[in-house]
């Protein structure tokens, strides 16, 4: 008589078990699990920041980490981080990390980690911290990468939600995108994409975005074509011959605070020796967006919105 | 000698309670006494800086300084020359371009083992190539030791910086570890590696000392005495790569350590081997401990690269020597 109830409530809890078996998801061609949903969190970079906003998990958030060392902030992003504190201005040290025991760290490659650096997901697995890797940097560190889509937003806003038990909120986000994503499709279909080049400052050598950033998606999804798509990397160096040999129509420049605004920038190409023949510069054809615009974050939508509406202005 | 452990055990200890996260003294004492099992309790965040990375870090520092100090007597000695220094025989340019080949080429294929086994790997094949320099050398004056040395240096940066060029230029940044030195990979599962490489140049420069000290009387009195020259001094650099790879497999490149402290170590005991070899030790590890301390609270939170704080400290000494030796030749 025992045995069939024993094994009854054995099946109840394996089943149980199972539910509450946490979650999986990819990170970087590995894969990820979480036994239970992760309590303390810690973010780097301005842009998942913003995710994990967008998500609502500030309650569960106790740290951020490289942002006062490099931008200035909004007054949204201020309100929106109320006091959850920075941890370190740039990127930081373990030790900053297990300071404040956290159960998952959100970061990427060249985003708060380096690869054969101090802070990497191996070197802070031992302090029972899981490391989540922005989509958009694995390819620092494998090569066979699918090219840039919009899934590098919409596929971390998804593993987030799912890891953080908040997968309806992230589905809604996601399908909200999307939506205002094929508006504007819709809108740019017929016209032929013009050429854009996107610069991040002045520099002896451009550094710009490749075929694996996601600002490559982003400046299609707004109907335009990259002039360095065919660069095999993600953010990375170019020439100023081979940019000026493609003759861009229209510039996106990284637009930081103080002294390196996208004015600055237009400036500069102004007076550049070749750059200044190009038609973008000729036709002063540019948009200038920031960091968080152009890195894997909420604010890509808006930002594609923005490309699109100052690269087809006839269109709106 | 008893006064340079004391000041090595408090520097130690500096190091244990100074870090970028503030930590204040009774939590330290607190972690020591949980790690002990003085006081029952789980480890705690605080706990586990302490005593899984801050402990690790102070030994490693200790080690790596005594290390590359001896290193420095040996090349010193061997070659007769002031300036010879761990770094100037291609192994931190070897170490370098091993693991940028890693970050740029291969990727982490072996795991968490796949860039210190790359440094070390790239530091020996550029030492060696010094070393077969050395041999086809071996009866020419030293001074054309350190141009080998010197030569593949450069050859190793000339590779490195291809490798970052023609890959992720990004890769540039993690570069910056390797070359600038770092003692946050220290950890209780790498300590061994050290440890291992102060042992074996510490015995060798030891069992070595009278020859050694032979040597210093110059190539031929020394033959005369029975010290086969050619091959101590191939034997010394090879021991001295060794040890050398394995440090900046975890460190990364610490430089001007093993060029300034066999100065300093002369200075307090004599030329002597027997006495300068510990004596070098001492002074390595302190000087490194107390650098690692300045780099960690001089933009605290942030790290420096310890290798920022020896070398602008290594660059004055140079200055001082050079100023000391024209008033010693007038």
């Amino acid at each position: 008589m025992k045995t069939p109830v024993t094994t009854a409530t054995a099946l109840a809890l394996m089943s149980t078990g199972a539910l509450a078996q946490g979650v999986t998801v990819d990170n970087c061609g590995e894969t990820l699990s979480f036994d239970e949903t992760p309590e303390r969190i810690v973010i780097h970079d301005i842009n998942m920041t913003e995710m994990a906003f967008a998500l609502g998990l500030q309650d569960r958030m106790v740290g951020v980490t490289g942002i006062t060392g490099w931008y200035k902030t909004n007054e949204t992003f201020d309100a929106m981080r109320g006091d959850i504190p920075e941890l370190a201005e740039r990127y930081p040290t373990v030790e900053n990390l297990v300071a404040v025991d956290p159960d998952m760290f959100f970061a990427g490659w060249y985003y708060g980690m380096q690869p054969g650096g101090e802070v990497t997901p191996d070197t802070l697995e031992p302090f029972g911290i899981q490391t989540l890797v922005l989509s958009e940097s694995c390819v620092h560190l494998h090569d066979d990468r699918p090219e840039a889509s919009m899934d590098l937003l919409f596929g971390d806003i998804l593993r987030l939600g799912q890891i953080m038990d908040v997968e309806d909120r992230a589905t809604e986000l996601v399908s909200g995108w999307e939506t205002q994503l094929a508006e504007l499709e819709a809108l740019t279909a017929e016209v032929e994409p013009p050429r854009v080049f996107l610069l991040d400052g002045p520099a002896d050598a451009p550094f710009t975005a490749g075929r694996y950033a996601i600002v490559d998606a982003m400046i299609e999804a707004a109907g335009g074509a990259s002039v360095t798509s065919d660069m095999e990397t993600s953010w990375g160096r170019s020439s100023w011959e081979a940019v000026a040999a493609s003759n861009p129509e229209f510039l996106v420049l990284l637009d930081y605070a103080e002294g390196q605004s996208a004015e600055d920038t237009f400036a500069y190409l102004q007076e550049h020796l070749v750059m200044q023949f190009i038609d973008a510069v000729v036709n002063e054809r540019w948009v200038g967006l920031a960091y968080e615009e152009l890195t894997p974050g909420p604010a890509n939508i808006d930002a594609i919105e923005t490309m699109a509406r100052a690269m087809h202005p006839d269109l709106f | 000698m008893i006064l340079g452990v004391a000041v090595l055990a408090i520097l130690i200890l500096m190091s244990i309670v100074s870090g970028s996260t503030t930590i204040p003294l009774a939590e330290v004492q607190g972690a020591f006494a949980i790690a002990l099992g003085f006081t029952e309790g789980e480890p705690t965040p605080t706990s586990r800086i302490i005593t899984d990375l801050r402990l690790p870090r102070a030994l490693f520092s200790a080690i790596i300084g005594a290390g590359l100090g001896i290193v420095g007597v040996l090349l010193q000695t061997t070659t007769r020359n002031d300036l010879a220094d761990p770094f100037l025989f291609g192994l931190s340019s070897g170490a370098a371009a091993g693991a940028v080949f890693v970050i740029t080429v291969t990727g982490d294929v072996l795991g968490i083992w796949t860039l210190p086994l790359a440094a070390f790997s790239g530091g020996m094949i550029a030492s060696g190539i010094v070393l077969t320099l050395v041999r086809a050398l071996r009866n020419s004056a030293p001074e054309k030791l350190i141009l080998a040395g010197l030569a593949v240096s450069f050859l190793f940066a000339a590779l490195t910086n291809f490798l970052i060029f023609s890959g992720d230029s990004r890769a540039a940044h993690s570069v910056v570890f390797w070359m600038l030195g770092g003692l946050g990979l220290a950890r209780w599962n790498n300590i061994w590696l050290v440890l291992l490489g102060l042992g074996l140049v510490l015995l060798f420069a030891l069992r070595g000392h009278r020859k050694l000290d032979a040597l210093l009387t110059g190539d031929v009195t020394a033959s005369s005495l029975g010290v086969p020259v050619g091959q101590l001094r191939a034997r010394m650099f090879f021991i001295s790569a060794l040890t050398t790879a394995a440090f900046v497999s975890v460190a990364g490149v610490i430089g001007f350590i093993g060029l300034m402290v066999p100065h300093l170590a002369r200075g307090i005991a004599g030329p002597l081997h027997i006495r300068l070899v510990p004596a070098a030790a001492l002074c390595g590890a302190m000087l490194l401990t107390a650098s690692d301390i300045l780099a960690r609270v001089l933009l605290a939170p942030q790290e420096l690269p310890v290798g920022i704080v020896t070398t602008s400290l290594g660059a004055v000494f140079v200055f001082a020597l050079l100023i000391g030796g024209n008033r010693m030749r007038r």
